[in-house]
């Protein structure tokens, strides 16, 4: 029997889209769920992200202006010489 | 003692010697044997005889290599053609910036493949031991795929696992190219696809190189350089082909519509992620586990933290390897007798309309999304369901800021853009099924 090429590809058009939403939707349905639950069970601790990065950029500060600094200092000490 | 060992090494010598001496007799006979004394003319005629300009000048008639039947156009201007394709490949990369990372690996493999006489590409040519250790075997798709995992960040789409779905709706091109090529077939008659081949040419809708190979090797092993070139130049021309279709689906007041913060995902989500997605892939679709677990097994190893050298590999190292491998194999499948063929062209403007329907699939889905949805989707981020990480996120959000500079897409074209690569591992994983 001969094989309709357009039938048979439509078939595959069904099962095909159909598969991928399925397992997307399932996908979707299990991520949901599983965000609901993390965060009840497991919730991420609250770390205030303004004050961290202030202080990190104060640090860094410091930092630069300490290697200015001696940089300064190593120049004023060669000149001398 | 010492006067002894002495002795002894001087009568060893003395031994050997002679032997040597015998040897080098046996090789002057030999060569006398297979070497004729010739006149000068003769030697530059021979020489001649072994040029590329002669086996191109001169092709011999009825050449069969490696099975196949090649035509004297395809020894010698085929060739030619085929040489000139590899260079404007390399130009487009070089001059216009098109995913360089691939087309130039790929157009100099297939510059490599058209030339004459050395046979780079044939099964003892350095090419042909390339392709046979890794793209017949399946296993560089695999390995970019690991790559890709590692360097792909989920949290998009678990921060809104909804836009999944347009991901999914992306992979319309696919099947609709299926269809597509079993029409080209019925009603025309120069151009003869089988079911495998229309599968195998349909995942370039997905717009996914490594699954357009990895299916095609499965399928189509003739279409392969067909396919993964047609596959990865339309990866390249996304921001070409999608922004005219996403302007012609949508509206204005579409375009213009802002989405929700996303909310912040936790680092257990991230980890538990690849891990649900494989679970998922193995109660379903066993089929596509090859890709999925190659992709949850990078992402796990960036996600957990512990183990930055693999993921810094994986990201790195280990996939530029494995490109530079895959662009030259892919390329050695751009010989003449191979590529010169009908097929191609249906191949090129199949994967063309593939993409094309992928792309308003996307769009569609995500128009219905914002009717029915609580919280407002904007329908351009349904174009980035097509595979393309990250180009056509990255196109979604620029087609946004040029109606609203202030609109920020691109995260939220993350999600559905990251589920078209899952996605189209899974139609990968139906293809195969069907054929099993």
């Amino acid at each position: 029997m001969e094989v309709n090429l357009i039938v048979e590809s439509l078939k595959f058009l069904v099962l095909g889209m159909s598969t991928v939403f399925m397992f997307l939707v399932l996908m979707v349905v299990v991520l949901e769920l599983q965000a609901k639950i993390i965060l009840k069970y497991f919730p991420p601790k609250e770390v205030s992200v303004y004050n961290s990065t202030q202080e990190l950029s104060q640090k860094d500060n410091f930092t630069v202006v300490a290697a200015i600094a001696a940089s300064i200092q190593s120049y004023k000490k060669k000149s001398k010489q | 003692m010492k006067k002894k060992i002495i002795g002894i090494m001087l009568f060893l010598g003395l031994m050997v010697i002679p032997s040597f001496l015998n040897a080098s007799d046996v090789a002057k006979e030999n060569l006398n044997q297979d070497y004729k004394s010739k006149s000068v003319s003769e030697l530059f005629v021979s020489l001649y005889e072994s040029t590329g300009i002669n086996a191109m000048i001169n092709p011999v008639e009825g050449l069969i290599s490696h099975g196949i039947p090649v035509s004297t156009f395809n020894q010698g201007a085929g060739k030619v053609v085929m040489m000139a394709i590899c260079f404007v490949l390399i130009y487009l990369a070089i001059a216009k910036g098109f995913e360089p990372l691939l087309l130039i690996p790929i157009a100099f493999g297939g510059f490599l493949a058209n030339i004459p006489v050395a046979d780079i590409a044939g099964p003892e040519g350095f090419l042909g031991i390339l392709f046979n250790m890794g793209i017949s075997s399946g296993l560089f798709p695999l390995m970019i795929f690991m790559g890709v995992g590692a360097m792909t960040d989920f949290g998009p789409l678990l921060a809104n696992p909804k836009t999944a779905l347009l991901g999914g709706a992306a992979q319309l091109g696919i099947f609709g190219t299926i269809v597509g090529a079993a029409i080209l077939t019925e009603y025309t008659g120069f151009i003869n696809f089988s079911l495998k081949d229309a599968c195998a040419i349909g995942i370039i809708g997905g717009a996914d190189g490594p699954t357009s190979i990895f299916v095609a090797t499965r399928l189509a092993p003739d279409l392969l350089g067909a396919i993964a070139v047609a596959a990865y130049s339309y990866m390249a021309l996304v921001p070409i082909i999608q922004p005219p279709i996403m302007k012609a689906l949508t509206t204005k007041e579409e375009r213009l519509i802002k989405m929700e913060q996303l909310r912040e995902v936790s680092k257990l989500e991230k980890i538990i992620f690849p891990i649900t997605v494989m679970i998922l892939c193995i109660l379903i679709l066993p089929d596509a586990t090859p890709l999925i677990g190659a992709l949850a097994f990078g992402n796990l190893a960036r996600e957990s933290g512990v183990v930055k050298r693999l993921s810094d590999t994986m990201e790195n190292a280990l996939i530029n390897i494995v490109t530079i491998f895959l662009g030259l194999s892919v390329g050695s499948k751009l010989a003449a007798e191979k590529f010169l063929v009908p097929e191609t062209l249906g191949i090129i403007v199949l994967g063309l309309i593939a993409f094309s329907m992928g792309t308003a699939g996307g769009i569609l889905m995500a128009k219905v999304m914002n009717k029915f949805s609580k919280h407002k989707v904007n329908p351009l981020i349904g174009s980035a369901g097509v595979s393309a990480v990250p180009m056509a996120a990255r196109v979604s959000n620029k087609e946004g800021m040029k109606e609203d500079p202030t609109n920020m897409l691109l995260m939220h074209a993350m999600g559905p853009n990251v589920a078209g690569v899952i996605g189209s591992a899974v139609v990968a994983g139906v293809l195969l099924s069907i054929f099993k």
